[in-house]
């Protein structure tokens, strides 16, 4: 079931076209990330949808949304450098931004205690956020987005400005949320958007330029390639390849020899054969498939 | 009404953390007791510096009650519009800036209860530290001089604070209109100086200027009686207030909180 539409969305700034035209439509229950090389309008979108910024033309809905009801109470924000009130403590501010979304006073300490509780922040409860490290911010910043439980959580860059313990951490809290709620979250880095999500949509200057299931996008993109690592230098052995009937291209690199070939199965039979009867040195084989890395090259270097 | 209460609180809690309950007061009280003092004491005071030719007479005529209390509040038309313009300016523009607006408007809070929980929030302070302030040269007023009744005190009070209201509601617009605190500050400084400076060179035909309530006060103390034109000067601030608001909200919902 469809949580929210974005259609025909883009947003001008002086005149430039930093968004070009976006539509998706976000399914409840999934994690999506929305991924691109800096600069590409992630946080822009980010920000039109939960409604800080005005798109120059275009609509977002969300489907559960009453007529003239505050989408504000359907969504939690996290943006790419979270800022608190430095006088209030973790639990003050939490407590606080529970109250105004509607949580009684009661009701907001209860839940700022589970949250604060569940990103692992609870022993600085009480100190100022001013005292607060970045990842530190960044988990207050996540509690404060989930505190009035809101159907979809975006998350700007989560985990870019945090080190690989305090990103591990914040990878495998999203991966806990995933059964609560919605998430939409920006990233650049490859790897994060592949461990987390079902889904990712590729924006590349302000334009979506694929997007799908991480199977999909191997299936669309996959091409059959296959490594073969020999003892010492390989380029005595490139010639045969790339005169071969299956083969598209040839890369050599050190004692290894990359072809694409047109059909895996038949090739893998014939190479093996042929390196048998020559009695070539061969080290490893490899059938190798595509990382996201590669689709991102790809579709970024259109 | 409870959103809207729950941001007075924290605007209140704020300005205690960030010891405005302190020094705003404390500045009043010491500007309020200044006058009286000093013109009680001031032929003591000018004998005991000294630097005077032998022989001089120094025959300063005692100031009357009224007048004391009038130079008084004249302390706040400089001194406490200053200090009132430096603790609003940043109150909107300031968290703009950081980014902290855009983290609490991203919830469900409405941009009217944002805007007048914090025009609320500083006119608390201001009221209460002028009235504490006003009250202490009052009372140095009584015991060095003589008693002023305390209706007439409260009344160039009241409409002395209305007065400062307009201007607390200025810097407020224009700290939900621009970004930067220093230029919002800037700006309502220079238009309070305007108002006042052409309310009372053409004092015949503004008769209804806010700025004229300084004046009013004044009269208030001297003339024993509140003057005619105070009603209809005191309901033009009240609907510049009001519009100043309307607008200060208006102004804030249409600007991007993200720069």
């Amino acid at each position: 079931m469809s949580l929210i539409q974005i259609s025909g969305l883009k947003k001008s700034f002086q005149g430039t076209e930093v968004i070009k035209g976006i539509d998706f439509t976000l399914e409840k229950g999934r994690c999506i990330a929305l991924l691109g090389p800096n600069g590409a309008g992630k946080t822009t979108t980010l920000r039109m949808l939960s409604g800080l910024m005005n798109p120059t033309s275009g609509t977002i809905s969300f489907t559960d949304a009453k007529k003239g009801e505050d989408i504000r109470d359907l969504i939690g924000y996290l943006p790419q450098f979270p800022v608190f009130y430095e006088w209030m403590s973790g639990l003050e501010f939490l407590s606080y931004v529970g109250k105004l979304a509607g949580l009684t006073s009661k009701e907001a300490k209860e839940r700022s205690l589970e949250l604060l509780e569940l990103v692992g922040i609870s022993d600085a409860k009480n100190r100022k956020t001013a005292k607060y490290s970045g990842g530190m911010k960044q988990r207050l910043g996540i509690a404060q987005a989930l505190i009035h439980r809101p159907q979809l959580i975006m998350l700007d860059e989560p985990v870019s400005a945090l080190d690989p313990i305090g990103r591990r951490e914040v990878l495998d809290l999203l991966e806990g949320l995933r059964k609560e709620t919605t998430i939409l979250f920006s990233t650049h880095i490859l790897s994060d958007a592949e461990e987390v999500c079902d889904e990712i949509l590729f924006l590349h200057n302000g334009k979506i330029v694929e997007s799908g299931t991480m199977t999909e996008l191997r299936e669309r993109h996959q091409q059959a390639k296959l490594d073969l690592y020999f003892k010492g230098k390989s380029e005595g052995y490139t010639p045969y390849f790339s005169n071969h009937e299956l083969t598209l291209s040839v890369m050599t690199e050190g004692n290894r020899v990359s072809i694409f070939v047109r059909d895996i199965a038949l090739a893998r039979k014939a190479f093996l054969q042929e390196i048998a009867e020559r009695n070539w040195p061969l080290e490893k084989f490899e059938v190798s498939s595509m990382t996201l890395e590669d689709v991102f090259m790809k579709v970024v270097g259109k | 009404m409870s959103q809207w209460m729950t941001l007075l609180q924290k605007e209140m809690l704020e300005m205690w953390r960030n010891f405005k309950w302190i020094w705003v007061p404390i500045t009043f009280i010491l500007l309020g007791v200044k006058e009286p003092i000093t013109s009680y004491y001031m032929p003591q005071i000018l004998d005991a510096v000294g630097g005077l030719p032998e022989g001089a007479v120094i025959n300063i005529p005692t100031p009357t009650a009224a007048e004391v209390l009038i130079s008084g509040l004249s302390q706040y038309t400089t001194l406490g519009v200053l200090i009132i313009v430096l603790t609003t300016m940043g109150i909107i523009a300031a968290e703009r800036k950081s980014g902290v607006a855009a983290m609490i408007l991203v919830k469900p809070v409405s941009f009217h209860s944002f805007v007048t929980a914090k025009w609320a929030g500083s006119m608390i302070l201001m009221w209460l530290s002028f009235f504490i302030g006003y009250l202490s040269t009052w009372y140095y007023t009584g015991l060095l001089f003589e008693w002023i009744p305390f209706s007439e005190f409260f009344q160039s009070f009241f409409f002395y604070a209305l007065w400062l209201t307009v201007i607390l509601t200025v810097t407020v617009f224009f700290s939900a209109s621009l970004m930067a605190p220093g230029m919002s500050g800037f700006i309502s400084l220079a238009v309070a100086i305007i108002i006042s400076l052409v309310s009372s060179t053409l004092s015949n035909w503004l008769e209804w200027s806010p700025a004229q309530l300084t004046t009013y006060a004044n009269e208030i103390l001297m003339d024993k009686e509140i003057p005619d034109s105070t009603l209809p000067a005191s309901l033009l601030a009240a609907v510049c207030i009001i519009l100043l608001l309307y607008f200060s909200v208006f102004i804030f919902r249409k600007k991007e909180l993200a720069a």
